[in-house]
């Protein structure tokens, strides 16, 4: 009863013309930039915070989370009418959704991933909430050791789900932290790194850090490779844009598996939309009776990752909200949303700021409706959208970006420092570094140095405080089991392959 | 990609001397606990770590390509990063919206080949762009050039 009423409170806030306005710009503002190749949900949404800081917090949030899951759905345009993702959670999509456009079926494609995507937003938003409130309540127990041992869990879980080179991603972990402990000590007052330079004392802003970053070194990438959107001629009439009946009989279990699987892989800090898709493509493909299908145009193979990247970006606020540990890159900016707005999430959020809590939920519903609207009957209008040309867009991101950066204290030396850390993620990109993890550890720095440095004086210097108590304990096994999991994927692996060959070797002697 | 790592890893090994000589001159201790040389001290040390183990892959796996760290198109960044410094270093000039107008259009004009009336217009929407959403609207105080914009 009491959730129903924290929702009509919501709903309330939510519907706000206002509101609603803002909600719909999100939207619209996500599915085109997902829908562009080379701009993902962390540089839409970073390159619009700088503009929110004026704006009422509860309508900043709803926005910027209608551009994040907007980002979901816009990815699978491209993804379906060129064969390359909008964004990398709908890599997966590209599989059978440009096939189905190859066949002539772009819309049913298009149409499918839109309608399972609003399934699985709306479902995962239920499951949010029911499980954020209860989530919070139990995050109360928490200390500080057990919230350092939280951090570093997310920091490990990015090894464990990125996959390439383990070590670069610790570099990058590394780096962020590092980057995080410029400016004047919380504690001491002392200043660290700052080179007598006064612009360094309040600290490097995570804004232009993410703007620099993403925005910048976004462009720089893209610019190096000359981008052209070729697009297929599809049909987008309203009869070829529905799904026919065996297209529904075919995707129904798909989009609910893919959103339970997307979902439980959201919530997981480090983890996200775009192994959601991937887990859930993969698990269809072993579950069909036909697998020999998928990759030919499999309806199914676009309605399950496509309902689980967005279940995925909906379960991520589950621990932002309740913990206020970012699930993902995207989460750890709006988490820089929330400090910049004076509001920290947590356990305590639900009851100091349970009218935001509530608006975001709803908007997420309202959020969600408007998507699949647009994605059914506006695609021409987005299609034509996208047909400018990249080299026009390209130096209006910089701008965007640039202006960005300027907004954060008025100050060039914020433009400058956005330079910096562009030409730092241009490279970074092409030296194959992952820049996620950085910006976790950017945002999650202070508060992990926070929590470390008190837990080291509730245990008088100690290291046992982060094994014996029994949450904090869990957390670090499992971070030191992620962190080794590279490790033992290489041993069994290796092991793997010395039986194979030696039962090869034996077979052959006989 | 070989020599890229390498320097990947020379970089991040330095880095991490660096920090770690640096992170020496603050307090290791504070009266309560970790001083503010703590956390900085056992970054750089973890840096020094991983750029050991990225030239340490570097030579046992030389053969490793994965493409060319110069490509066709890198002319192109080194353009737009050499006008964008040209616009903030121009900022007491020409002021950075009319700065910022001036880099969309030659931008445009030299990696987009685009005719000059459309680089024009779009430069001067830019300008007005800029002063209408961040100017008026957001109240951002932006630095003006000598035209006063």
């Amino acid at each position: 009863m009491e959730l129903l009423q924290n929702l009509y409170t919501g709903f309330s806030l939510a519907v706000s013309p206002t509101n609603l306005l803002f909600a719909a710009i999100g939207v619209i503002y996500g599915t085109i930039t997902g829908a562009l190749p080379g701009i993902g949900s962390v540089t839409a949404v970073a390159l619009l915070l700088p503009l929110t800081f004026t704006m009422n917090p509860t309508t900043a949030l709803i926005m910027l989370a209608g551009i994040y899951y907007g980002v979901a759905y816009g990815g699978t345009i491209t993804a379906v009418l060129i064969n390359v993702p909008g964004d990398s959670s709908a890599v997966m999509t590209t599989l059978d959704g440009y096939q189905l456009a190859l066949q002539g079926r772009a819309g049913p494609a298009l149409s499918i991933a839109a309608i399972g995507s609003f399934i699985a937003g709306t479902i995962s938003t239920i499951i949010l909430m029911g499980l954020a409130p209860p989530l919070a309540k139990f995050a109360l127990r928490f200390g500080p050791p057990e919230y350092f041992a939280l951090a570093i869990l997310a920091f490990s879980l990015l090894t464990a789900f990125e996959g390439r080179q383990p070590i670069k991603i610790v570099v990058s972990t590394l780096l962020g932290l590092l980057i995080a402990t410029v400016g004047l000590d919380v504690v001491s007052g002392l200043p660290r790194f700052t080179f007598d330079s006064p612009q360094l004392l309040g600290g490097i802003s995570f804004v232009t850090v993410i703007i620099g970053l993403f925005g910048i070194g976004e462009v720089l990438s893209s610019v190096e490779q000359e981008m052209r959107l070729d697009f297929l001629r599809a049909k987008f009439r309203l009869r070829d844009v529905f799904p026919t009946w065996q297209d529904w009989i075919a995707s129904r279990w798909a989009i609910l598996r893919g959103t339970i699987i997307g979902f439980l892989v959201g919530i997981l800090p480090g983890a996200g939309a775009t192994t959601a898709s991937f887990l859930a493509y993969l698990s269809e493909k072993r579950l069909s009776k036909h697998p020999e299908r998928f990759g030919r145009g499999a309806i199914e193979g676009v309605a399950s990752p496509e309902s689980a990247n967005n279940a995925a970006c909906i379960g991520a606020f589950a621990p932002l909200l309740a913990l206020g540990i970012p699930g993902s890159a995207t989460t750890a900016v709006l988490l820089a949303g929330f400090m910049i707005w004076g509001i920290r999430p947590g356990p305590m959020l639900f009851q100091r700021n349970a009218d935001l809590v509530w608006a975001l939920i709803a908007s997420m519903y309202i959020g969600n409706l408007m998507l699949v609207l647009l994605n059914i009957f506006f695609i021409p209008a987005f299609v034509a959208v996208l047909r400018i040309p990249y080299t026009i867009l390209m130096p209006l991101i910089v701008v965007f970006s640039t202006m960005g950066a300027f907004s954060v204290n008025n100050d060039l030396f914020d433009v400058w420092l956005m330079l910096g850390f562009g030409v730092l993620g241009y490279l970074m990109k092409k030296l194959d570094y992952p820049v996620a993890p950085m910006v976790l550890a950017l945002v999650l720095g202070p508060f992990a140095e926070n929590s470390l440095r008190q837990a080291f004086i509730i245990s008088g210097g100690s290291l046992s405080i982060f094994f014996t108590r029994p949450i904090s304990a869990v957390l670090m096994g499992l971070a030191i089991l992620a962190y080794l999991y590279p490790l033992i994927r290489w041993a069994v692996k290796s092991v793997r392959q010395v039986t194979t060959a030696a039962t090869d070797l034996i077979s052959a002697r006989r | 990609m070989w020599f890229a790592d390498l320097v990947g890893g020379v970089i991040v090994l330095l880095l991490g001397a660096a920090v770690v000589i640096l992170s020496r001159q603050l307090p290791y201790h504070a009266e309560y606990g970790p001083g503010p040389g703590f956390l900085p001290f056992w970054l750089g040390l973890g840096l020094i770590a991983c750029g050991a183990v990225i030239l340490g892959e570097v030579v046992v796996r030389r053969t490793r390509y994965r493409g060319a760290f110069f490509q066709g198109g890198t002319w192109r960044v080194g353009l737009l990063l050499a006008s964008l410094i040209a616009v903030i270093l121009l900022v007491p000039l020409l002021g950075l919206a009319i700065g910022l107008g001036l880099f969309t259009a030659f931008l445009m004009r030299t990696v987009g080949r685009h005719n000059w009336a459309l680089c024009g217009l779009i430069g001067v929407l830019t300008v007005f762009g800029i002063r209408w959403i961040f100017g008026s609207w957001l109240q951002l105080p932006l630095p003006t050039g000598i035209l006063g914009w």
